[in-house]
């Protein structure tokens, strides 16, 4: 129960919502109670209909409305259900629009940071569930628990009219149905709903540790020992599921049990309460009916409230998204680019002894070129990061015609093109992902970035041309593709600076040439820095610079490096297979 | 109901049960199971069990009303309290014994399907390993693992329920149904007549709601996965400068899915409202009808209550199975998937080849002839391959993108198996290298070797598991690992792999060969681009480690690093699926072919 408040407390991802669209959830409440209100008056109804028909009435109008009523009833029902499902999920589902709205801001204000702590595939889907959660919250648990208490509520104080010391009794034996037998399933189910979560997730793990290892397995020819690993989650799992189960059928029967116990009181008190005269004997059979069809509702509301565990979670990780959102910096403008500088940087992630970027000083004016090497981790990768503004210097300046870079944030996309490892492709059409470099494009000046990296004739081949699905993750297309698609959407988008993150590592030598030859013409005006991991089109740049530890190492134009470095001459000729 | 008589002259559950299901499956696919689920060893006792028990409950649901009704009865009729004392405590022993059964079905049917689901995991698991490594990439990891936890999840979910619903839709409302109409045949056919109907306004509207949700599909789906698009792209967005308004449009789409999902959502919703229109309003007219029989005296209270009371429950077999309609659907099939991947063939003839230690000597000849290699459906194929190598040759294959080089690799580490074509090996000819014997000759070094999730010195020693510690440290050191180890916090037993401590590309390879110096039984190396994203300078550090151990093993390396040729005996050139040219590399300079070309245009890219 603390639980449930604590994780209430900072919320601002349930509650406030409950709160906007209250009408219609108020609405969803009406229909769903109205459901099951009509299902027990019709049972009511009709109790007192055979009842007081059998004391043979001269004339048929004296059970007219019960005959009206129960058709009422009849129809009602159904009809209330269907509009309360469609009611209730129309509401979580205009909630979704605005969580998936709020989700994405989030993440985009903590892009960088989510990053870095987590592999990105993992946490977005993650939290694309948490929202698949929450939504299940409502109309698993919320929906069918407050609907169950008004239909208790109703029960109790309309027996507690005719005598409020039976109601009284009611009040606690329904009581225990509504309320002890949900806050007894969170107790017990939540702990093993937790248990079971992980051993789920470890053999989520090793299973998928194992599948993408098969090969390794398979050629060690230890099959006993593959088998063997996954036996024990597979019996743990069962052993809780068991326990699941036992619990649940127990506390099944429990509630049946008080139910009919609620039956036979009901009929016996009706026994005491009714039978002074024939008609008030009519009444019996409506009380002793009545109660049956609430049992469904009753029931389910356990079920779904020991599914909390996996809520709580989900609304826990969402919650804690809002925090530590990154504070803002005045931002500027500039005009014309005159120059890039670092100007003695130096950088360490925090946290982190080691510091990455070691005194780094460096100009850059407009369409130089630069290419930066370095075996991996020396600190290139972060290079960039700091270039663009995404991580700040420990100590030190970069700066675009002498305005630090974080305040320059706002005009980065009319400063920066990039083009990386796996730039993405969204899954549209070719023309809406080209497009998204420069929304005002004409489908003119999309078809002419297209024609400059060379794939017009390809796309206007394709049975669909410019209007061709990209599939997810821009399958349709191979890698040298994707990178050329990115590149046009760089065209458009126009700035000044490119920086190439590797955007060659897992393409052939021919391709890669092919497209490197296609950046360096189409781009030749701007200013690039790339990030390269070997020399292949080292001689489109006209610096060359070697990091290593975080500084600098060896440095100037390819030739140069060429004639009176040795090193970079032995790295040279081995990349042309000399 | 074709069914009907079968119920009452004792067959078999589980012919009574394929039955109607044939009959269902008739009207248009409304009933869900899956034929394979009869072949479950030990299904048929469990499922006669149940059968008995539905029985008996039924027996206690009429038992329950008409001692109910009496009970009802006698305070109509003002009688003294004493006299429903006696019905009233039948009516609680029956409704007790009715949830009772309800607890011991399910308490006697789950050992079956806890042992079917375990069963089918641990099967699902050895046929993984049976099937290897290119059959699960075609069907996707991610697929495969949904598939081994939660697919077999939602199979035991089915099997549970499934069986014990059908046992209940074929027994109880027709034992009901003979209660009622011996008491009142007009009501009887009334509830009789209603059901078939029931049944055929579900099959058309749940057909309309079909036919609408699978135009819908397409567009459906591609809304749905919209948003996990989107935050994946939203490094690009960001560079685009398209981050902030992008919102609006995820808003925007979210808001057209709900649209598109109300729409198809009422429809589909329609089919549940019949049932539940159609039930509620049968009670309803079976009351009317009943007032009506009370007033005209052709009924007495007592059957007309009894009558009332068990109605509902002539209708909540088929309510309940309606209700849980989407995760039958689910379960049924999940269940499919999970059996057509366990009938899968694996390849068979595994022990052609001898055992021996080593495996692989210097005068061993392996042999390629006409070989054909089909991998999926139209991926890349290999075409007549023919070579011969023999000893310890260094082999490299080169060739662009595509041209078959990671196949044929694949090929010779026995993950895939040839169509067509003899391959002999010492001399044994076999139909594909997925040989026992022969995985144990060769070390597999991918472009990323995978590592797992556990110690570094588990990962070295994965062939070996038994190795002592003086040898891993021999191939930690051989392998140019020990400066590294030495920077661990726990040395050897550092955990490493996905979501533990991150280990570079280049550190990757060098664990990988140190199970190759872990286990000098293995003298065959299988090398797949080994070092394609590796930076320069890492490769020739990796290089120099790498070059000692050719020396006694045989070497296929698949690469586009052209400086590998330079230490290569022989050279496979390969092109569009088929080897276009082979030979010592001075063969193939002299030749002036396709290996000279593809050289000139390889090297053209870094002189440029």
């Amino acid at each position: 129960m603390k639980g449930f408040f604590a994780t209430f407390k900072n919320d601002h991802w349930v509650m406030p919502y409950l709160r906007r669209y209250r009408k219609l959830l108020a609405l969803v409440l009406f229909l769903g109670f109205m459901t099951f209100f009509c299902g027990g008056a019709l049972m009511f109804n009709s109790g007192y209909l055979i009842s007081r028909a059998a004391t043979h009435p001269y004339n048929i109008l004296m059970i007219y409305v019960p005959i009206v009523l129960a058709r009422a009833f009849g129809i009602g029902r159904p009809a209330f259900r269907y509009a309360e499902r469609l009611t209730s999920h129309n509401w979580v589902l205009r909630i979704v629009s605005d969580f998936r709205k709020r989700l994405y801001q989030a993440v985009e204000k903590q892009a960088v940071a989510i990053r870095q702590t987590h592999q990105t595939g993992d946490v977005l889907s993650i939290l694309a569930e948490d929202i698949d959660h929450i939504e299940n919250l409502y109309l698993r648990t919320v929906f069918p628990l407050v609907i169950g208490w008004l239909l208790y509520l109703f029960v109790v104080i309309g027996i507690g009219y005719f005598n409020w010391a039976f109601g009284l009794l009611m009040l606690v034996l329904l009581g225990v149905i509504v309320l002890v037998m949900p806050l007894l399933s969170v107790a017990v189910n939540g702990r093993r709903e937790f248990q079971a979560r992980q051993v789920q997730r470890t053999f989520y793990t090793q299973l998928t540790d194992a599948v993408l290892g098969l090969g390794d397995w398979l050629i060690s020819g230890r099959r006993g020992d593959f088998l063997e690993q996954q036996d024990q989650p597979i019996d743990e799992i069962a052993t809780l599921r068991r326990a699941d189960h036992h619990f649940q059928w127990w506390r099944n029967f429990a509630i049946q049990f008080i139910f009919g116990a609620a039956v036979i009181l009901i009929v016996w008190w009706a026994g005491v309460m009714f039978t002074h005269n024939q008609s008030e004997a009519n009444w019996v059979a409506a009380f002793g009916l009545a109660l049956f069809p609430t049992v469904e509702p009753f029931s389910n509301m356990s079920q779904g409230v020991s599914e909390w565990p996996v809520y709580q979670d989900s609304i826990k990780r969402v919650n804690r998204l809002d925090e530590n959102v990154p504070e803002q910096v005045a931002q500027t403008e500039i005009g014309t680019l005159t120059d890039l500088t670092l100007d003695h940087v130096k950088f360490t992630y925090p946290g982190a002894e080691r510091q990455v970027i070691d005194d780094l000083s460096l100009a850059l004016h407009p369409g130089e070129k630069l290419a930066l090497l370095g075996p991996s981790g020396t600190g290139k990768s972060t290079l960039l990061k700091l270039i663009l503004g995404d991580e700040q210097p420990t100590s030190g300046t970069i700066t675009l015609n002498g305005e630090p870079i974080e305040k320059l944030q706002e005009q980065r996309a009319q400063l920066f093109g990039v083009l990386d490892q796996q730039p993405y492709l969204f899954n549209t059409t070719v023309m809406n992902n080209v497009r998204l470099g420069n929304l005002n494009a004409t489908d003119e000046e999309v078809r002419q970035a297209v024609k400059a990296v060379e794939l017009d004739d390809l796309i206007s081949r394709l049975p669909l041309g410019y209007q061709t699905q990209v599939q997810e993750a821009g399958s349709r297309f191979s890698g040298g593709e994707r990178q050329r698609l990115s590149l046009a959407r760089i065209l458009l988008q126009d700035a000044p600076i490119i920086i190439l993150d590797e955007p060659t590592v897992s393409l052939d030598p021919i391709t890669e040439q092919h497209l490197l030859d296609t950046v360096f013409s189409v781009l030749k005006d701007k200013t690039i820095i790339w990030v390269t991991h070997h020399l292949a089109g080292i001689n489109h740049v006209d610096q060359v610079r070697f990091i290593e530890d975080g500084h600098f190492d060896m440095q100037g134009t390819p030739a140069d490096l060429y004639q009176k470095n040795a090193r970079f001459r032995a790295l040279y000729d081995l990349d042309r297979g000399r | 109901m074709g069914y009907f008589k079968l119920a009452e002259s004792g067959v078999q559950p589980v012919v009574l049960i394929k039955v109607i299901a044939f009959y269902h499956l008739l009207r248009g696919g409304f009933f869900v199971i899956d034929q394979r689920v009869f072949k479950f060893p030990g299904v048929k006792p469990a499922a006669l069990m149940v059968g008995i028990l539905t029985l008996i409950q039924a027996i206690m649901i009429i038992i329950q009303a008409q001692y109910l009704a009496t009970a009802i009865v006698q305070l109509w009729k003002q009688q003294p309290l004493e006299t429903i004392v006696f019905p009233l405590a039948v009516f609680a022993v029956a409704f007790l014994a009715r949830h009772l059964l309800t607890l011991l079905k399910d308490w006697l049917f789950y050992p079956f399907v806890e042992k079917t689901t375990k069963k089918l995991r641990k099967q699902f698991m050895a046929k993984l390993f049976d099937l290897g490594p290119s059959v699960v990439a075609q069907e996707g990891t991610g697929n495969v693992v949904t598939m081994g936890l939660e697919g077999i999840d939602k199979i035991q979910t089915y099997l549970m329920m499934i069986i014990g619903k059908v046992l209940d839709l074929s027994i109880t409302p027709w034992l009901v149904l003979i209660y009622i109409a011996f008491i009142q045949w007009k009501e009887a056919l009334f509830l009789l007549a209603i059901y078939p109907l029931i049944i055929l306004f579900m099959i058309i509207l749940g057909l309309a709601a079909q036919t609408k949700a699978d135009r819908q599909y397409a567009g459906y789906q591609r809304l749905s996965n919209h948003f996990v698009d989107t935050l994946r792209g939203l490094p690009t967005l960001k560079q685009l400068g398209l981050n902030e308004q992008y919102a609006d449009n995820v808003y925007q789409v979210s808001e057209d899915y709900r649209k598109k999902t109300m729409a198809t959502l009422t429809i589909a919703m329609t089919s549940t409202f019949a049932l539940d229109f159609f039930t509620t309003l049968s009670i309803a007219i079976i009351a009317v009808f009943l007032g009506f029989g009370l007033m005209n005296n052709t009924i007495q209270l007592l059957p007309a209550l009894v009558i009332l009371t068990l109605a509902p429950d002539y209708f909540a077999p088929i309510r309940n199975f309606a209700n849980d309609y989407h995760a039958t659907l689910n379960g049924k099939n999940a269940l499919t998937a999970v059996l057509d991947i366990l009938q899968r063939e694996t390849p068979t003839d595994r022990e052609l080849l001898p055992v021996r230690e080593p495996v692989w000597q210097a005068d061993d000849t392996v042999n390629f002839s006409h070989v054909n290699v089909a991998y999926g459906d139209d991926a890349a194929t290999l075409k007549d391959i023919n070579f011969d190598v023999h000893g310890f040759k260094k082999v490299g294959i080169i060739g662009a993108s595509g041209s078959g080089k990671s196949t044929l690799i694949n090929t010779l580490g026995g993950f895939l198996s040839p169509a067509e074509g003899q391959i002999s090996v010492r001399g044994t000819a076999v139909p594909h290298l997925d040989q026992k014997a022969w995985q144990r000759s060769f070390v597999y070094i991918p472009q990323a070797p995978y590592l797992f999730h556990a110690s570094l010195r588990e990962n070295l020693a994965f062939y070996t598991p038994d190795a002592s510690d003086e040898a891993v440290n021999a191939a930690v050191a051989r392998a140019g690992l020990t400066d590294w180890v030495a920077t661990l916090p726990d040395g050897l037993a550092t955990q490493i792999g996905e979501g533990a401590r991150g280990v570079s590309g280049g550190q990757a390879q060098r664990i990988a060969l140190a199970r190759a110096f872990l286990d000098d039984s293995r003298r065959v190396l299988l090398f797949d681009e080994p070092t394609a994203h590796l930076d320069i300078e890492t490769e020739v550090d990796l290089k120099k480690t790498m070059m000692p151990v050719f020396k006694d093993h045989l070497v296929f390396f698949a690469t586009h690093r052209l400086h590998w040729m330079n230490e290569m005996d022989y050279i496979l050139v390969m092109d569009h699926g088929q080897i276009v040219e082979q030979g010592t590399p001075a063969e193939l300079q002299q030749l002036n072919g396709a290996y000279v070309r593809l050289r000139s245009e390889m090297e053209g890219a870094t002189t440029r």
